[in-house]
């Protein structure tokens, strides 16, 4: 009998003991990312994991973006999301529900309690995360399109490879030359899939100093002179100018070594590499005013999460957060989108990397000065973007005419916008 | 003529055949063309010379082995949960008799026609609840309950003969009994045929497979193979040596068990007659 | 108590057994429900309930965060005005008409070949499998080889289509032939199990039918129409009501070989459902429009046993 309760008590205190020791937090970080920049997450996370073992855990799951949102918002309503998570910052008014202020949450003004400092990030950047008074967003990078060109076609056609076109006269000459050489001159939207025609359609658009709608989103202000040379300019890319034809894939075009000027977000520098295709890189062209060019910026967040989280869990995640922000030159170098936390873009490393050297600085460059031009920021922002793409796709196609498909577009937006 | 008469239906069929096979060849083909080949225009079928490129970065850069096993988890649990349960429900619906009985089954047959969009996102909280989210019961459980293969299985029923049932009665034997000593045994073809077919159906799932599981190691093939797609829409070496490589056990083990498969599917199809 | 089958078995079990034995005989409603209950547990939790959830959240403005507003068929009413809505079911139906003519097409001819031509050749089976393997490919494969095939600049198909016909449309580009390309890509998939499921039919039939017919000196063609496809019927049946459920259901093809472009020309009921839930987040409208989808099914799924005149095989 002795035994047995001997047996017990040490059980007990074993078990006393192991409650009282403390156990690693662990947390979820749901990311949309995939490919080259989810590799480049990996590696942030597993040093972090490795810093701070038995403090805190991080588990990290990555995703496909197509979803992203709608099982961001779904796990928060659901009661178990993750800890942190990732926003882009034309998402917040849709997602601002569904995440924790964090200059005001549950437990206090997260910001200050994690030493976060605003001034370390891009201001752009810092700013976009912010509605009445409360911040949702820590900025983790900009990304965006750029204007990549083989140099072998320029040498051949007469172009100096190290000086590609900045002014719309340059840029018409070149693709003048390539043209005549037998080439495809200039595909403006990658893959020419629809929403990627309508980024087009915007960066022409917002050069010329456009509005898509007006402050309060409550009508488009696109149907008219400004919005139609764009997309006019546009049409005639694929049709009339005969740079290119409409339905090609300006990727695999230009891997193919047949297209002499490509537009094409930072991810396509993988692609580029293993082509074999002698490529430079270059800021947008300034075609039309303002050398303004698409872009957005992934943020990191804390979705809402449910009533009574301990405040160790919240602080944490800043942790976690702020950790990110010191290591995101990793970021930038093997996942490709330029980081906005200024005391790592003047990393050494990243500034001497291949990535940065050869197109890597242009973006940051651009990023700097402001030319990155977000896109809309609304709850229906899928719905009206949905809207003017198709009618743009058809434009470019030739089904529609320009006028026509502006037409269709504002109608279309506006009925979205006003409840129709 | 004479020559058309006799050998024009050997030219048909195995024209045809390989035409159809076309796809396929390509598929093969691209996965192991270098990039730079890949993209010539205009394509052509021999590359300057063939690479492992692709396969090597899909199983270096993803978890596609881990992919491959959680459908072959998830196929094998649905398979086998399907023939556990639907068995003595097809059983009960052909050849026990109950008030309501074929009220109820036409009831169910009308979910055979449910698309799974309807369904999604009230399963995905019923399954945050249960906390069988990013789990292969989880993505099993919806799939088992699919009435299809209660369906089949009733159908074969229906067409044993009376007469053994009513010996075996006679002798003293319950319910169970019948279905264990008389109608199994008999209906082992079918089976079979009913274990391939539900086998198929689940491996190839993708709406509800896409929906629940979301870490990138509990993923089954076919949403793999989209996250690929989807990731990056212009690595085509790398789709198209995933494409390859997925379709490659369904090749193996259709070669293998060809008569086998082709038989089960045709039961499957043809027990539907009255 | 003497040995009796398989092994002596404990008395206190047998008495049970006799027991049970003699409910189920007084209440045979009972015995038959319970080898069902099994089943119709897993379905009721994991398909009826999600339904009949479904269609409660339907008549919702749902927003669980702000809270859930009951609006009854309002949801319904804006779909109904909503044109993107109507142009995809015109499209679901559009493609539907395409798909399922092809895919039984296919199958029967293929069917009537491999069975006709192949009883005494050698390798039929080798054709057989050729013709059917594709259907044991999974969705996302399939979808994606053929995007592909039909790729404007590289594509196989694409660039042999448009050498040989010059003016040959881009078919993934264009409005008026991105669902016939899908449709195309879908026939390819399912036709293989309907050439199975037709062969099968085929074989049923006794070959003296086919000799007194010969000995009446019937053409090929009326040995097709009035011998072979009456016999056909319950194949037939079979066939067709599993390819309309296929075809109003179709979502992954259209998804990842044009998503639902271009412009909304492809566009199909399912995939619009799909993007109003998990882009827009419009779960009530969602809802709405899953069971409209769900009853057009339905309908046109009676409707085309009714009209084919295979109601009784039903049965």
């Amino acid at each position: 009998m002795r035994k047995v309760l001997m047996v017990l008590f040490i059980l007990s205190v074993g078990l006393g003991l192991q409650t009282l020791a403390a156990k690693p937090i662990k947390l979820t970080f749901n990311t949309l990312f995939h490919e080259a920049d989810a590799k480049a997450m990996e590696k942030i996370i597993q040093m972090f994991n490795e810093e701070y073992k038995g403090n805190i855990e991080v588990e990290l799951i990555q995703g496909r973006w197509a979803q992203y949102y709608a099982e961001l918002r779904l796990s928060v309503l659901a009661g178990t999301p993750p800890q942190i998570g990732i926003c882009h910052t034309n998402k917040l008014v849709e997602m601002a529900d569904y995440l924790t202020p964090l200059n005001a949450s549950p437990v206090g003004d997260l910001i200050e309690m994690a030493g976060v400092d605003p001034a370390n990030y891009v201001d752009a950047a810092w700013a976009a995360g912010e509605i009445e008074g409360r911040h949702y967003l820590i900025p983790l990078d900009t990304h965006g399109w750029g204007l990549w060109y083989n140099k072998d076609i320029f040498a051949e056609v007469g172009l100096d490879p190290e000086n590609p076109p900045r002014t719309l006269a340059e840029f018409i000459d070149a693709c003048e030359r390539i043209k005549a050489a037998g080439y495809y001159a200039f595909h403006p939207a990658e893959d020419a899939l629809p929403r990627k025609l309508r980024r087009a359609w915007y960066v022409f658009f917002w050069q010329m100093g456009g509005q898509l709608f007006d402050e309060a989103y409550t009508h488009a202000t696109f149907n008219n002179p400004k919005g139609l040379l764009a997309l006019q300019f546009l049409v005639d890319i694929f049709n009339d100018f005969g740079w290119n034809e409409p339905g090609s894939n300006g990727y695999n075009q230009f891997a193919a070594g047949k297209l002499g000027m490509l537009v094409a977000g930072n991810w396509f520098y993988g692609t580029a590499v293993k082509s074999g295709v002698n490529w430079g890189y270059a800021p947008m062209p300034n075609f039309f005013g303002t050398p303004y060019t698409w872009g957005n910026s992934h943020q990191l967040v804390i979705p809402l999460q449910p009533k009574g989280t301990p405040k160790e869990v919240y602080l944490a995640a800043m942790e976690v957060i702020k950790f990110i922000s010191e290591h995101s030159y990793i970021w930038t170098m093997y996942g490709g989108h330029i980081t906005a936390y200024k005391p790592a873009a003047e990393n050494p490393e990243l500034l001497a990397s291949e990535y940065w050297t050869r197109s890597g600085k242009w973006l940051n460059e651009m990023a700097q000065k402001g030319l990155v031009h977000y896109p809309i920021n609304h709850p229906k922002g899928s719905e009206l973007e949905h809207a003017i793409q198709a009618q743009i796709e058809l434009a470019v196609n030739g089904v529609i005419s320009p006028q026509e498909a502006l037409a269709k577009a504002e109608e279309e937006c506006n009925k979205i916008l006003q409840g129709g | 003529m004479k020559w058309i008469k006799r050998y024009g239906p050997y030219l048909v069929l195995y024209g045809v055949a390989f035409l159809w096979i076309i796809p396929i060849l390509w598929m093969a083909d691209t996965a192991f063309k270098p990039t730079r080949d890949i993209f010539s225009i205009p394509p052509k079928w021999i590359p300057s010379h063939f690479t492992t490129e692709h396969v090597e970065r899909l199983f270096a850069e993803w978890p596609f082995a881990r992919w491959l096993l959680n459908s072959l988890v998830v196929a094998s649990f649905v398979t086998l949960g399907s023939l556990v349960v639907s068995v003595p429900a097809a059983f009960s619906f052909s050849r026990l008799r109950w008030r309501g009985r074929d009220a109820v089954f036409m009831f169910l047959l009308v979910f055979m026609l449910l698309p799974w969009q309807v369904n999604v996102i009230p399963l995905f909280f019923m399954m945050t609840k249960f906390r069988f989210l990013n789990t292969y019961q989880g993505v099993a459980l919806p799939m088992i309950a699919m009435p299809i293969g209660v369906f089949l299985l009733r159908q074969f029923f229906i067409n044993i003969p009376r007469d053994l049932e009513d010996a075996a009665r006679i002798d003293g034997c319950s319910s169970l009994g019948v279905l264990l000593r008389v109608i199994l045994p008999l209906s082992k073809p079918v089976l079979a045929a009913f274990g391939v077919y539900i086998f198929n159906y689940a491996w190839n799932e993708f709406f509800w497979s896409m929906i629940c599981l979301r870490k990138p190691q509990m993923v089954t093939l076919p949403v793999g193979l989209k996250i690929l797609q989807g990731a990056f829409e212009i690595d085509y070496g790398l789709i198209l040596a995933g494409a390859f490589m997925a379709s490659l056990p369904s090749l193996m083990v259709f070669l293998l068990l060809r008569r086998q498969i082709i038989r089960g599917f045709t039961l499957a199809g043809s027990g539907v007659k009255g | 108590m003497g040995l009796k089958g398989r092994g002596a078995i404990p008395a206190p079990f047998s008495k049970m057994r006799k027991r049970i034995g003699r409910f189920f005989y007084r209440h045979p409603g009972v015995e038959g429900f319970l080898f069902a209950l099994p089943y119709m547990a897993l379905w009721a939790v994991f398909l009826a309930w999600p339904v009949v959830y479904g269609i409660y959240i339907s008549l919702f403005d749902w927003d669980p965060l702000r809270g859930s507003r009951f609006v009854g068929l309002a949801n319904y009413l804006e779909l109904f005005r909503e044109p993107r809505f109507w142009n995809a079911v015109t499209n679901t139906f559009k493609f539907a008409g395409m798909a399922i003519p092809l895919i039984l097409g296919l199958g029967l001819v293929f069917a009537l070949m491999v069975w006709g031509w192949g009883r005494k050749r050698r390798g039929i089976v080798v054709v057989q499998a050729s013709l059917f393997f594709p259907y044991l490919l999974t969705v996302s494969i399939v979808a994606i080889v053929w995007k592909w095939l039909l790729e404007r600049d590289v594509g196989l198909f694409q660039h042999f289509l448009s050498s040989v016909l010059p003016s040959a449309p881009v078919f993934l580009t264009e409005p008026a032939w991105a669902l016939p390309a899908i449709a195309i890509a879908t026939a390819w998939w399912l036709a293989g199990y309907r050439m199975l499921v037709f062969q099968a039919g085929l074989e049923e039939i006794p070959v003296e039918l086919f000799e007194s017919a010969e000995i009446d000196g019937a053409l090929p063609y009326h040995k097709l129409v009035h011998l072979i496809l009456p016999l056909l019927k319950p194949s037939l049946l079979f066939a067709l009501v599993l390819t309309t459920i296929s075809a109003f259901r179709t979502f992954g093809q259209v998804l990842i070989m044009t998503e639902g472009g271009p412009g909304w020309a492809s566009e199909v009921l399912a995939l619009y459902l799909y993007r109003v839930g998990f882009d827009y987040f419009d779960i009530g409208k969602a809802a709405a429009s899953g069971v409209v989808l769900l009853f057009l099914i339905l309908v046109i799924t009676l409707l085309g046993v009714r009209i084919l005149g295979l109601k009784s095989e039903l049965q």
